[in-house]
C-alpha cells in the first residue's frame, strides 16, 4: 500500500510504509535516502491524472498473447 | 588511410570488404586511441583488448579466404555494461553485481557477432541504468568528449562518450526513460530508441519490463540504420518481442523530406519545460531547414511532459522495485546514493497507482497515435539544456529531468535524438524525431535529410 493520494506523508507514515516494505536496514543506515525515495513516489503519483473512464484498459494489454 | 578512428561503420565495412583496410589495423588503431583518451573519458568499464585483437585476426583470415560473415565483418563495437557478453562480467556499473559473469551473449550481441562485429568491451552506465553521474560507485562516471568537465548524458554514458570521441563507430545502449537519446543529445551523435519489442531484450539486465528498449548509438544516421538492421527482429523467448518483421532500414535513407508532414510539438519546450534559448533556437532552425527541403511543418499538441513523466516514473519505479527490492532490503549500502534513492521509490507506490499509470498510458498512446494519423513524423526537443558540469550535482539534478524523451518510452514509438547544432560554449544541442510504430525507416529518412543539410556527421569534439 502506498501513500494516499493528496495526503502528505509525515515521518510516522513514512517509517510505517518503509517497514512494511521491509526497508528497516535502509531506514537505519540511510534515512534521508528513504525519505527522498518516498518524496519522489509521492510527487509522481500526485502529478498523474488517473483515467476517468472506468472502462479504460491498461497497456500492455491484459490478454493472452502469442508467447503463452 | 588516415584517421581510422573517424571512419563510419559503413565506410569501414566497405573498406574491409574491398580489402583496402584490415580489421586488425582498424582494431589496433582504436585500441591505441582508447589507451590514450579513455583515462580521461572513462567510457570503458572493461576493455577486452586481447579478445578483440584475436577476433580481428580471425576476421582478417576469413575475409582473405573469401568467407565474409556479414555487413559488420571486422567492425568494432562497444557494449553497455548491462548487456551480457559471454565470459565477461555484467556489472551494471554496480558493486551489487561486481562478480556476475555472463554465461552467454545477449541476443543483440549474438546478432552482432553473427554479422561479424568485433566486441571491444563493456561500457560505463549509470548504476543499473538509472540515476545520473555518480562518484560513489566502483568505477568513475564517463565524461563528455566535447568538454570532459561536463557529463555525457546517460544512462548509456560510455556508449555516448566513446562514439563521440572516436573510440568505436558503433555501440549498444538501453533506453527506459531516455537513456540512449540522452547521451546522443549530450554528445552530439545519433541515438535511436526503436519501437518497443523490435529489438530483443533477452540477456539485458532489466530496469523496467514494459519500458526497456535496446538501441543503437552511432556518429551517423546510416550507421544507426545499419546497426538496427543487424539487431532487430523477433525473439520468441523474449515475452515483449514484437511479431513484426524487421524492415530494411538502411535502404531508404536518401529519400528526403519533400512532401512529408512533420508535426512539431512546440509546447514541450516552450511551455511544459521552457528550454534554454539556444536549444529553442536550434529546434526552430531544424524546422526551418526541413521546411526549406520541402517538408510541411505543422504544430501538434500532446499531453504535457509533466504527465508523461509521472506515468513513466510510476511504472519504471514500480517495476524496478520488483527487481531490486530484495537487494535493497539486504544490502542498501552496496548501491550508490542516486540509484538507491530512485530504486527505493517503488516501495512507496501502490499496486493501484501502478495499474492507473498503465491505464493512463493507453490514453497517452491513443493521443500520439491520433497525432501520427495527421502527420508522418513528429519532431520535438530531446534535452532542454546543454550538458551541465559533471561535478555540479545540483545543476545536473535540475537539468537531467528537463527532457522530452520519456513520452516515447511510455508509448513505445520509435524516437531518434541527434545533434541540432552547438551552443556558444561548444556543447551539443539536440533534436528528436518520432515515428509511427515500426516506421524507423521514415525516422531515419528525416534524420538523414537534416544530417546532410547541417553536416552534423562531420562535427568532431576538440579532443584530438
Amino acid at each position: 500500500m502506498g501513500p494516499q493520494r493528496g495526503v502528505p506523508m509525515d515521518k510516522q507514515m513514512l517509517e510505517l510504509l518503509a517497514r512494511r516494505a521491509r526497508l528497516d536496514k535502509a531506514l537505519a543506515e540511510f534515512p534521508e535516502d528513504v525519505a527522498a525515495a518516498a518524496a519522489q513516489a509521492e510527487s509522481a503519483v500526485a502529478r498523474m491524472k488517473a483515467p476517468t473512464d472506468p472502462r479504460a484498459e491498461p497497456w500492455p494489454p491484459m490478454r493472452v498473447g502469442s508467447g503463452l | 588511410m588516415s584517421e581510422l578512428h573517424w571512419l563510419s561503420a559503413v565506410e569501414a565495412a566497405q573498406a574491409i570488404t574491398a580489402r583496402k583496410l584490415s580489421p586488425v589495423e582498424l582494431t589496433a588503431a582504436l585500441l591505441a586511441r582508447i589507451e590514450r583518451l579513455d583515462p580521461k573519458l572513462h567510457a570503458f568499464i572493461r576493455l577486452d583488448a586481447e579478445a578483440a585483437m584475436a577476433t580481428a585476426k580471425a576476421a582478417e583470415a576469413e575475409i582473405a579466404a573469401g568467407r565474409p560473415r556479414g555487413p559488420l565483418h571486422g567492425v568494432p563495437v562497444g557494449i553497455k555494461d548491462i548487456i551480457d557478453v559471454a565470459g565477461l562480467p555484467t556489472t551494471c556499473h554496480s558493486k551489487v553485481l561486481i562478480d556476475r559473469v555472463a554465461a552467454a551473449d545477449a541476443v543483440c550481441v549474438s546478432r552482432l557477432r553473427g554479422a561479424g562485429a568485433i566486441v571491444l568491451g563493456k561500457l560505463s552506465t549509470h548504476e543499473f541504468a538509472i540515476g545520473g553521474p555518480s562518484f560513489d560507485l566502483p568505477w568513475p562516471p564517463a565524461r563528455n568528449p566535447w568538454n570532459p568537465d561536463h557529463h555525457p548524458g546517460g544512462s548509456s554514458s560510455g556508449s555516448g562518450a566513446g562514439i563521440a570521441a572516436g573510440l568505436f563507430p558503433l555501440a549498444l545502449g538501453s533506453d527506459t526513460g531516455g537513456s540512449v537519446r540522452n547521451p546522443a543529445s549530450a554528445c552530439g551523435i545519433v541515438g535511436l530508441k526503436p519501437t518497443y519489442g523490435l529489438v530483443s531484450r533477452r540477456g539485458v539486465f532489466p530496469l523496467s519490463f514494459t519500458l526497456d528498449h535496446v538501441g543503437p548509438l552511432t556518429r551517423t544516421v546510416a550507421d544507426n540504420a545499419l546497426l538496427l538492421d543487424t539487431i532487430a527482429g523477433h525473439d520468441s523467448l523474449d515475452p515483449g518481442s514484437a511479431a513484426a518483421t524487421a524492415a530494411d532500414y538502411a535502404g531508404a535513407l536518401e529519400g528526403g523530406v519533400r512532401g512529408l508532414r512533420i508535426g512539431f510539438i512546440r509546447h514541450f519546450h516552450e511551455t511544459d519545460l521552457p528550454a534554454d534559448p539556444e536549444v529553442a533556437a536550434g529546434l526552430e532552425n531544424v524546422a526551418r531547414e526541413l521546411r526549406g527541403l520541402g517538408a510541411e511543418i505543422r504544430n501538434v499538441s500532446l499531453p504535457s511532459l509533466g504527465e508523461f513523466g509521472a506515468v513513466n516514473r510510476i511504472i519504471l519505479q514500480s517495476e524496478a522495485w520488483a527487481i531490486h527490492g530484495p537487494w535493497l532490503r539486504e544490502r542498501p549500502g552496496d548501491y550508490g546514493q542516486l540509484s538507491r534513492r530512485r530504486l527505493m521509490a517503488g516501495a512507496f507506490i501502490s499496486g493501484s497507482d501502478y495499474v492507473q499509470a498503465q491505464r493512463r498510458r493507453l490514453e497517452m498512446i491513443a493521443a500520439v497515435e491520433a497525432a501520427l494519423r495527421e502527420v508522418d513524423v513528429l519532431m520535438c526537443a530531446s534535452a532542454m539544456d546543454p550538458a551541465s558540469r559533471i561535478e555540479d550535482a545540483a545543476e545536473t539534478e535540475r537539468t537531467y529531468p528537463r527532457q522530452a524523451r520519456t513520452p516515447f518510452n511510455v508509448t513505445g514509438h520509435p524516437a531518434l535524438a541527434m545533434m541540432a547544432g552547438l551552443s556558444a560554449k561548444g556543447l551539443p544541442l539536440s533534436v528528436q524525431f518520432v515515428g509511427r510504430y515500426f516506421a524507423e525507416a521514415t525516422v531515419f529518412q528525416v534524420a538523414r535529410a537534416w544530417e546532410r543539410a547541417a553536416g552534423t556527421d562531420r562535427k568532431r569534439p576538440p579532443i584530438g
